[in-house]
């Protein structure tokens, strides 16, 4: 897999959940593409929201930075932002930033589905 | 005493070039012996130094990867750009609860860098701001 290629891939599920597909390296530009995809949804009525970065090794600090654009409208609304299948690295850094507290963490896109089916 | 193994890289003011950086993170750690998981968490590191060098910097950088292997092994990494300069500690802290109210929300870099490596420290001056780095691996 290529670290500095970026792929994202949108699916509107059942039920109001919204599930953003990343491949590659999360900078500034991919960062906006998924924070326009994400206010897609929400414009059109998703509340739930899940990023499966399961091929996703590398975010940086201003793709994070838009990443919290979209948690912020997420909030707004009531809604929810889930995220599964984190490198540890990934993990690590969003631990340090303290998104556990506003953000759902599931081990797998399974796992991710599941909990998720009962909120969206 | 081994030598250290170093690679020495000037990377210009382009899309993507940081990664360069962390790719040279990747070889000389996994030859050390460093883990996957360590060389990830080094290699963001090292990508939010070049970023802010890439960013204040304007101009092109410089960047030095050495591994260290006399006992326990450690990465020690320098990167230094020509830009103003800045006082590290005039640099706030993030706080998550802000930063989801505030219009900016960039600003975590050097935070990430300081929780992710052993080390980090800043010398800036006007045309020259060097951040340099260190993580050792730990256990096994």
């Amino acid at each position: 897999m290529r670290v500095d290629t970026f792929e994202l891939r949108v699916e509107s599920r059942d039920g109001n959940l919204g599930l953003l597909e990343v491949a590659g390296y999360i900078n500034n530009e991919a960062g906006e593409a998924i924070a326009r995809e994400a206010r897609r949804l929400l414009d059109s009525g998703h509340h739930t929201l899940l990023l499966d970065l399961s091929s996703t090794r590398i975010i940086n600090s201003i793709g994070i930075s838009l990443l919290l654009e979209v948690l912020e409208q997420i909030l707004e609304i009531k809604g929810t932002l889930a995220f599964c299948s984190l490198s540890p690295s990934i993990a690590k850094t969003f631990q340090i930033m303290g998104l556990s507290q506003y953000t759902k963490v599931y081990p797998d896109r399974t796992a991710a589905l599941a909990a998720l089916a009962g909120r969206a | 005493m081994a030598e250290p193994q170093r690679v020495r890289l000037v990377l210009p003011h382009r899309p993507h070039v940081e990664l360069d950086a962390g790719q040279a993170v990747e070889t000389l750690g996994l030859e050390a012996g460093f883990s996957h998981d360590t060389l990830a968490e080094v290699r963001l590191a090292v990508v939010e130094a070049c970023l802010n060098a890439l960013e204040y910097g304007g101009g092109e950088i410089e960047v030095e990867v050495a591994a260290h292997t006399d006992g326990s092994p450690w990465l020690e990494v320098r990167i230094v750009d020509h830009g103003p300069g800045f006082d590290p500690a005039a640099v706030p802290r993030p706080q998550l609860r802000a930063k989801l109210r505030a219009d900016r929300k960039r600003g975590w870099g050097l935070e990430l860098m300081r929780r992710l490596m052993d080390e980090v420290e800043i010398s800036s001056r006007p045309g020259r701001t060097q951040v340099r780095m260190v993580r050792r691996q730990r256990g096994g």
